[in-house]
Order: C-alpha cells, then sequence, then structure tokens
C-alpha cells in the first residue's frame, strides 16, 4: 500500500484545508477512502454517531499537483484510513503560507499520514514542519461498511434557504431546544420549528424551489401525485444540524434536503469540486 | 512586571507573590494580583501620566497608585508576604551552545504545535535544530499526533553549537516568556547544553533584561560527568510511576530575574550581582524540595510563586530584582521529597547586604 500526494497551489491548499475543517466539524473520527480519482470522507452510520451518517467526495485532480497511490491488491486498487480530521485540521491550518505541502503515507512506529509543510524562510533553505497524524489500516473485508448510500425514497426534496440565514436560525434555535423539526412541502415552503413547555417557535421560508429529480422508470413514487402543499417533516437533532451548516464557510453551488417524512433528512451540498452528504435521522 | 521607581523606601519584596498568585488581605476577600492594576494598557496610557509604588516597612501591603489625568488617583494597596530569596545560580555564558534569534520566529515555531502540548524537545547540531513533539518510551504512537520542525543554522542572528544535544522542557513557559519577548520586541538568546542541564532563555534591551530559566528532562542514558549533571532520581524515568512523571520529570522552573537599569549609562548589565561568581566553578546542587500547594494537578512547570528579590545594594545602583519560580510537583511530599534543582540558596551572601540567606526547606 503506497501513496503520496502534493499540493503547491496555495488557492487549493486553502480549499482543501477548509473542507478538511468542514469533515472535523461534522466527525470526531471518520474514514479516508483514496482511489485512483477519488478522495472520500465517509462516516457510517453507527449508533456512535448518533446515527448520523456523511459522505463527501472529491476528485483529486482538482487539489493535488501529484497523486499516486497503490492499493492493498491490483484488483482492489483503494486504501481506507480511519483518522482524526481534527488533527488533519490541524496541520494544514498553519500551512497556508507553504510553498508545498506533501502528504505520504508512512510507517513508522505506526500507520501515519505524513504531512511536510515546506514554509518559506528567511534563509536559503525552507522551513520544514513534519506532523505525523496516525491512520488505522481498514482491512478489506469491512470495506461493505462504507458503500455509498443510496438517495432514500424521499416524500419531499426541497432547496435550502440561504445557508447564512439558516445557520444564525438555527444557532438562536439551539439555546432553547435540542430538537428541530425541518417540514417542507413540493411549493416552495419550508419551515423550521422547535416546542418546548414555555415556548415555540416557528420561521417560515418561501419561494426556496424544488429540485426537479429525474425519475428513473417514473419511480419517484413517494414524491409523484403528492399533494402540493402537504408538508413531509422528521424531528431532528438540532446540534447536527448547527454542527452541518456552521462547517460551511463557502456557500455551496447547490444546498437542498430530501425529506422522508418522521425517518431521515438527506442534506445535499454541492461545490464545485466537492459533493458533501449528510444523513441525518428523525428522532422517534 | 513591574515598573519601578527607585524609591528608597524598598525593602526585600517577594515580588513574585503578588504578580504570580493571590495575595491574601486581611479582609475575607482574597485580593487579586499586581496583574489588573496594569492590566489594560489602552486605559493606562490615555488616562495615567504617573505611577508610584511604595511601601512602608510597618504595614505589611504595598501601594499602587496611578495619579490621572483630572486630579483622579487610583490607589491599590495589595498585601504580600516576606518570604526568604532564592536565585537560580546558573552560568550562561558557560553553556557551550549558544542561539539568538528574533522572537517572531520562535513565536512562529510554535505555533504548529497544539496548545495541549507540554513539553518540546529541542535538538541542535551543527547543522540544524529541530523542535518536537516530546515522546517517551511509553508514548501511545496509535494515539498521538506528532509535530517536528527543522531550521537551518542560517535562520539564527547568532548560532554557536558546541555540543550536540537534545534538551526536552515545558513548552508552556516558553509560550509565556515568548509572549513577553514579542511585546517587547527584542531578540532572544537560548543558552542550552546537554539534556539535564538547565536551559535559558534571555532578553535584553534599553529598559530591561530578563532570563527565564527552564530545567531539562535528564535522560539517564545520556548523563554526562555527575559533577556537572544534577544528580538524577533513582526513578529517572523509566523506573518512575506514571503518574509521577508529568509533575517530576517534566520539571520546569522557570526562572526570571527580571532587572530595570537605571538612568545612568554606565552600567554593565553582564556585572550581575545576582550571580555570585565563585558558585559557579563548581555548580552544586542541593535538593530542596518545594512547597507546591498550589500546583495545578499534573501539569509540568505549573508555576507556583516561590518567589525571591533581592535588591542589590551595590552603589550607585538601585535595581531591583525579582524572581520568579515556578515549582514542580504537587505530589512531591508523597514521593519522598528529593528533588533536583537548580536553585541553590546564595552562598555568598555578603554582596548581596540585605539578603536573607534561604535555609533548605
Amino acid at each position: 500500500m503506497r501513496f503520496r500526494a502534493k499540493i503547491v497551489d496555495l488557492a487549493c491548499l486553502n480549499h482543501f484545508s477548509r473542507i478538511i475543517n468542514t469533515i472535523a466539524k461534522l466527525a470526531k473520527t471518520c474514514i479516508l477512502r483514496l482511489t485512483v480519482c477519488k478522495l472520500y470522507f465517509i462516516l457510517s452510520d453507527k449508533v456512535a454517531n448518533g446515527g448520523a451518517s456523511m459522505w463527501c467526495e472529491l476528485s483529486q485532480g482538482n487539489f493535488f499537483d501529484e497523486f499516486q497511490m497503490e492499493g492493498v491488491a491490483a484488483e482492489h486498487n483503494e486504501i481506507y484510513l480511519e483518522f482524526v480530521p481534527e488533527n488533519l485540521w490541524r496541520a494544514l491550518k498553519t500551512a497556508q503560507s507553504a510553498k508545498a505541502v506533501k502528504i505520504k503515507l508512512t510507517n513508522k512506529h505506526c500507520p501515519c499520514l505524513r504531512v511536510a509543510v515546506e514554509l518559506p524562510s528567511l534563509s536559503s533553505s525552507s522551513r520544514v514542519v513534519t506532523h505525523d497524524i496516525p491512520v488505522g489500516v481498514i482491512p478489506r473485508r469491512m470495506w461493505n461498511d462504507f458503500r455509498e448510500p443510496s438517495v432514500p425514497d424521499f416524500d419531499v426534496s426541497i432547496y435550502l434557504p440561504v445557508l447564512k440565514t439558516m445557520k444564525s436560525v438555527v444557532e438562536r434555535m439551539k439555546n432553547l431546544s435540542n430538537f428541530i423539526v425541518i417540514e417542507a412541502n413540493l411549493s416552495g415552503e419550508m419551515n423550521l420549528k422547535i416546542e418546548t413547555d414555555l415556548v415555540s417557535v416557528t420561521t417560515h421560508f418561501k419561494d426556496l424551489g424544488n429540485p426537479p429529480w429525474a425519475s428513473e422508470d417514473g419511480c419517484q413514487s413517494s414524491a409523484q401525485g403528492r399533494d402540493l402543499e402537504s408538508m413531509a417533516e422528521a424531528c431532528i437533532d438540532i446540534k447536527k444540524l448547527q454542527q452541518l451548516l456552521a462547517g460551511q464557510q463557502v456557500n455551496p453551488t447547490k444546498a437542498l434536503c430530501n425529506i422522508v417524512h418522521k425517518r431521515i433528512i438527506h442534506f445535499i451540498l454541492l461545490h464545485e469540486e466537492v459533493s458533501l452528504q449528510y444523513f441525518i435521522p428523525a428522532i422517534a | 512586571m513591574l515598573v519601578c521607581s527607585s524609591h528608597p523606601c524598598f525593602s526585600s519584596i517577594t515580588a513574585g507573590q503578588l504578580g504570580a498568585s493571590p495575595v491574601r488581605r486581611r479582609s475575607s476577600h482574597p485580593s487579586p494580583s499586581v496583574l489588573p492594576v496594569f492590566r489594560c494598557v489602552n486605559v493606562l496610557e490615555r488616562n495615567v501620566e504617573k505611577c508610584s509604588i511604595c511601601t512602608s516597612p510597618s504595614e505589611q501591603h504595598i501601594t499602587f497608585q496611578l495619579l490621572c489625568r483630572h486630579g483622579v488617583v487610583k490607589t491599590y494597596n495589595l498585601t504580600f508576604q516576606e518570604c526568604d530569596p532564592l536565585q537560580a545560580v546558573f552560568a550562561k555564558h558557560m553553556c557551550p551552545n549558544i542561539l539568538k534569534v528574533h522572537s517572531r520566529l520562535l513565536a512562529d515555531v510554535m505555533i504548529h504545535f497544539p496548545s495541549s502540548q507540554e513539553e518540546i524537545t529541542l535538538s541542535v547540531t551543527p547543522v540544524k535544530v529541530c523542535f518536537k513533539s516530546y515522546t517517551e518510551e511509553d508514548t501511545d504512537f496509535s494515539r498521538t499526533m506528532l509535530t517536528e520542525i527543522q531550521l537551518s543554522p542560517e535562520e539564527f542572528d547568532y548560532f554557536q553549537v558546541g555540543v550536540d544535544s537534545e534538551v526536552t522542557f515545558c513548552l508552556k513557559e516558553l509560550r509565556g516568556l515568548l509572549a513577553f519577548a514579542e511585546a517587547v520586541s527584542v531578540p532572544v538568546s537560548v543558552h542550552s547544553d546537554r539534556s539535564g542541564r538547565p536551559i535559558a532563555f534571555s532578553i535584553e534591551d534599553l529598559l530591561l533584561e530578563a532570563s527565564f530559566i527552564l530545567a531539562t528532562l535528564c535522560e539517564a542514558e545520556k548523563e554526562a560527568e555527575p559533577a556537572c549533571c544534577p544528580r538524577p532520581r533513582d526513578s529517572s524515568r523509566t523506573g518512575m510511576d506514571k503518574s509521577d512523571q508529568t509533575s517530576m520529570e517534566g520539571a520546569s522552573n522557570a526562572g526570571t530575574a527580571t532587572s530595570k537599569k537605571p538612568q545612568q549609562k554606565g552600567n554593565t548589565p553582564s556585572t550581575d550581582p545576582a550571580k555570585p561568581s565563585s558558585a559557579l566553578a563548581k555548580q552544586e546542587v542541593k535538593n530542596i524540595p518545594r512547597g507546591t500547594e498550589r500546583d495545578g494537578p499534573g501539569r509540568a512547570g505549573a508555576a507556583t510563586a516561590q518567589a525571591a528579590a533581592g535588591e542589590a545594594t551595590e552603589a550607585p545602583y538601585a535595581k531591583f530584582h525579582s524572581l520568579f519560580f515556578g515549582a514542580v510537583s504537587y505530589k512531591e511530599k508523597a514521593i519522598g521529597g528529593t528533588f533536583q534543582s537548580l536553585v541553590t540558596a546564595s552562598d555568598t551572601e555578603e554582596e548581596l547586604g540585605a539578603l536573607q540567606s534561604s535555609p533548605v526547606l
């Protein structure tokens, strides 16, 4: 198993660091899946994560100037590593003026991602900062646990409001309640509701628009023929929603959510070079 | 950080207690330390015209008076306790390794380490300087992120390496002094030796001179001649109970000697009367257990102010010395109280006049 990659362009480095920061806010530990063309950050829906799961996918060519990997075997040319994204974020955070950043999989005391940051210095030779981030190698027999989740059979799909607005609303609601209800319909209306013994607060959004999903074999049966005004809702942990919104520093090109009534909410955030899917299950 | 006026009624004051720990007043409310008096620099610069500091031997308090504009006078009375002075006996000029670099560079290096990193290892050779996270034999590498920074000798304003060495000391103390150095914006000189020998960080400018002397970890395998190295305890590193390690091994005595030069230009800072030269030839180290009641649990180098201050009585100087010490272990009683110490009671009292000798506690 081998992996080495290099980023030289500062804009790419900055963008990559921001993605890592977003991931770090969503997951304490996650899986990094490396293939020849792509990187994936995966959080599977275990109880430990509160049932939330994440799938983030980016094309390595958009970020790395050099990227070489050799998987566990020729016919399984992939590497799955478990790591703490916060560590990677810490290593990249102070590299924002770097001449180059190299990442390599090594095994000194234990498997590590070695991040070597070459910084400019006053002297002729650069300053080199090396961070060894411990990783766990996931054996091939467990790779099935980390397959891409399928889009659920949703009742309503709707574009999200401006994330900045949604974030500030949710942050204030977080002070009042631990749970939030998101409800939306196919007329582009969404409500965020919280309810406690003392107070209930609802924020209404209109004219959001509903994304057109191409039906495969006309199979989006839940959504078809559905009353346009009828709301689908799910009550979720407000902290998870807040973490998702807090991690978004840049406005995505597209942001939408799919609601399965009282079951799960599936968020999709698309940027030019990276897509992020986040699933938050409904509280029973 | 005290701004001193050479007032005739100064006596030996345990400035460290004032500066670094709560000082108890007669009333039931614990009084804050000196810092709040001088905390708001902007406010001070705008409003304060003069600051006067004085004390009277009869009363057990020191008075800070800020004479502000419009006739406003703010008076702060802080109680203090006298205690016996201690001094670090350490010959900086005898260190084989001397590095001098602007504090900004060191600060830029330290940001790469997590703020929770307690100890850092500095490794110097004639061709490179390296700061790295400190690890022990039983560090769990599968859980620990390690960071290492390499610098070339060219980055230093002055670079002298007489002996290859790797010394480990408390990063938190270093961060504190770097923040101070940056505020003053001066270069920092680093004097070091083999592991186990102290490392000194000094800064100097027109108005002040400060030395921070930190203990370094003594690696038993790398022990130098016993005469020069503080005698390692039997519980040298590997033999010690893990819980003791953080408090004892990463021992960091932060000793700070700060002196303000008086107006006369004729002074040479090197003639520091607080360091009697006779003691340097043979560094006799006494084991002085330190009172550590106020130490934060488990944290190496948590500073408890065991301060001492001496007034230099060398005419015509009116220097004010204050010495801050970080005590090391809150568990030292459990261990039996033998401690390596860089600090000895000053043996040659005659130069220091009014100082009392420090009893071994």
